[in-house]
């Protein structure tokens, strides 16, 4: 970064820096889920998802404060102001979870790959649309779906911390009661467990980490911490736990590599954690072939 | 072996009617399982023998009728093609799970392995012979021995009823000989009723003294010698197929 020190960037970019580093633990976990239940194409398209309903609610914000109002203004929402981000959650998040549902009841009748790629398409499309649409919302989702987030302001970063932080804790203490009901369904259900209700903590997990995240360190970054920091893990990990904590740990590696580069050669931070995290998949997979051929 | 007399059953089905959908599959299902019988589930393909097996289990609603478990332990036994090598478990953690229903106080959520906790996989893992392969991933396992470890699985909840759905499919004879003999030996030694769903008719017919046999969406036991007999195949199963039925 032009001019700058490293401890100056800490300095200025503390929230930034943190977030990342928090979704880096975080994400991975959830992804992790999602490429065991072979769900990891959910990595990609949900986030855009949250990001088209981040984009609606510009679209409609106009309407919005004509008829409910609740003291939103144009620069509550693009200052980043409490109730601006609570509008913007409520809108990620509904459409994050209107996008998980549909796809879980569609679950099983042959097309999910299509059905999940024509809905990442959808979304795309719409997500620039609604932007479009909102003089506000443009350079708004612009940054957004850039990766910009190095001005992540305290209560963002409050936000993700408290729902990641509960995510963790979730994850910790029922990963291997989610682990049962996702490998084996019905010994699950012999054993006595509530399969409905350990399948519905898992989407509720999911849905909040990926409607918050795209609120604060965005779509871009959510996309790579999810998906690539668990397929890497899966290389190398020899057990189940083995493969939470190396997920975890490969999701840090990813986005202190991202800040690295980001801030060294002055990129966006999101696509460069993305990028970091490319790069460590090709010795995950290198080390991982070793150590099963010995 | 025969029934227990004035036992109480571990599984009582009365005039239990099986489907999906509202829709029968099995119907009038009479029957009772009481502790250390041997019974085997045969029928050809498509016959019902797999909604039997999943209402017998609890996994669906009986349609009509009752079906009534003991609150004795029952072990589970999958299909392992079912279970996906994606997941990279070991061997340790699949049989730790079984423990999972038992657990109880902080436990219940917290579901790291305690001393006692990993004393009882060592010794499911002892009884079946794959104490040596506790570290070893589950997917790298031949069939055999995956489905040892499956059967481990199942000791872990102490169970007074193991039900098997096809242990020996897709498993070569010698493998498939040495898992009936563990089975049998599970139900001799520890007086733990089976029942099990076969698909090597040969193989079931010398090794369960009785069979549920599921034809025409109807449920009949008998003593397998009788029931399978070579001679009586071709009219069970309409085509000359002695030896493999579905």
């Amino acid at each position: 970064m032009d001019g700058l020190t490293w401890g100056e960037v800490f300095d200025f970019f503390g929230f930034a820096i943190a977030a990342t580093l928090i979704a880096g633990i975080v994400c991975p976990l959830v992804g992790t889920f999602l490429l065991v239940r072979r769900t990891g194409f959910y990595g990609i398209a949900l986030p855009q998802f949250a990001a088209t309903g981040v984009a609606f609610g510009f679209a409609i914000l106009p309407w919005w404060q004509e008829t409910i109002g609740l003291g939103i203004e144009s620069s509550d929402l693009a200052a980043g102001e409490h109730i601006g981000l609570n509008y913007h959650l409520f809108w990620a998040s509904l459409f994050t979870f209107g996008a998980l549902a549909a796809l879980l009841l569609g679950r099983g009748r042959g097309t999910e790959t299509a059905r999940v790629a024509a809905g990442f398409a959808v979304a795309s499309a719409l997500t620039i649309l609604f932007a479009h649409s909102s003089p506000v919302g443009d350079v708004f989702v612009h940054e957004l779906l850039r990766g910009e987030i190095l001005a992540i302001g305290l209560h963002e970063f409050d936000t993700l911390a408290v729902v990641l932080g509960v995510v963790l804790l979730a994850v910790v203490v029922a990963h291997r009661d989610l682990v049962l009901v996702s490998y084996d369904r019905e010994s699950a259900v012999v054993l006595g467990k509530r399969v409905w209700a350990w399948e519905l903590l898992l989407q509720v997990i999911t849905g909040a980490s990926i409607a918050t995240g795209v609120m604060t360190v965005g779509p871009v970054l959510l996309f790579g911490l999810l998906v690539i920091p668990p397929f890497a893990a899966r290389s190398l990990a020899r057990s189940m736990t083995g493969l939470f904590v190396l997920a975890s740990a490969l999701g840090v590696l990813a986005a202190l590599g991202g800040l690295a580069i980001s801030f060294e050669l002055d990129w966006p931070l999101g696509p460069a954690v993305v990028l970091a995290g490319a790069l460590l998949l090709v010795p995950a997979r290198v080390i991982g072939r070793l150590c099963k051929s010995h | 072996m025969s029934a227990a007399a004035g036992t109480e059953p571990l599984l009582r089905a009365e005039g239990a009617c099986f489907g999906y959908g509202g829709k029968t599959v099995i119907a009038g299902v009479d029957l009772e399982v009481h502790p250390g019988e041997l019974l085997g589930i045969v029928g050809p393909n498509g016959s019902g023998k797999t909604t039997l097996f999943r209402g017998l289990l609890g996994l669906i609603p009986p349609l009509a009728g009752r079906l009534r478990r003991s609150r004795a332990a029952v072990g589970y036994v999958p299909q392992r093609e079912e279970l996906d090598a994606v997941y990279p478990l070991t061997v340790q953690e699949i049989v730790h799970m079984g423990g999972y229903g038992r657990l109880e106080g902080w436990r219940r959520f917290w579901r790291a392995p305690g001393r006692e906790e990993r004393a009882r996989v060592s010794r499911c893992l002892e009884a079946v012979g794959m104490a040596f392969a506790a570290k070893s991933p589950f997917a790298a396992l031949s069939g055999g021995q995956r489905q040892r470890v499956l059967i481990a699985r199942a000791l872990m909840t102490e169970p007074r009823l193991l039900v098997l759905d096809e242990p020996t499919a897709g498993v070569d004879r010698v493998a498939a000989r040495e898992v009936l003999e563990l089975i049998g030996a599970m139900n001799r030694e520890r007086g733990i009723a089976v029942l099990i769903v076969a698909h090597q008719l040969d193989q079931i017919r010398d090794f369960v003294p009785e069979v549920l046999l599921v034809m025409d969406g109807r449920v009949r036991r008998g003593p397998s010698q009788e029931l399978l007999a070579p001679e009586r195949l071709d009219d069970l199963y309409g085509v000359a197929r002695p030896l493999v039925g579905g």
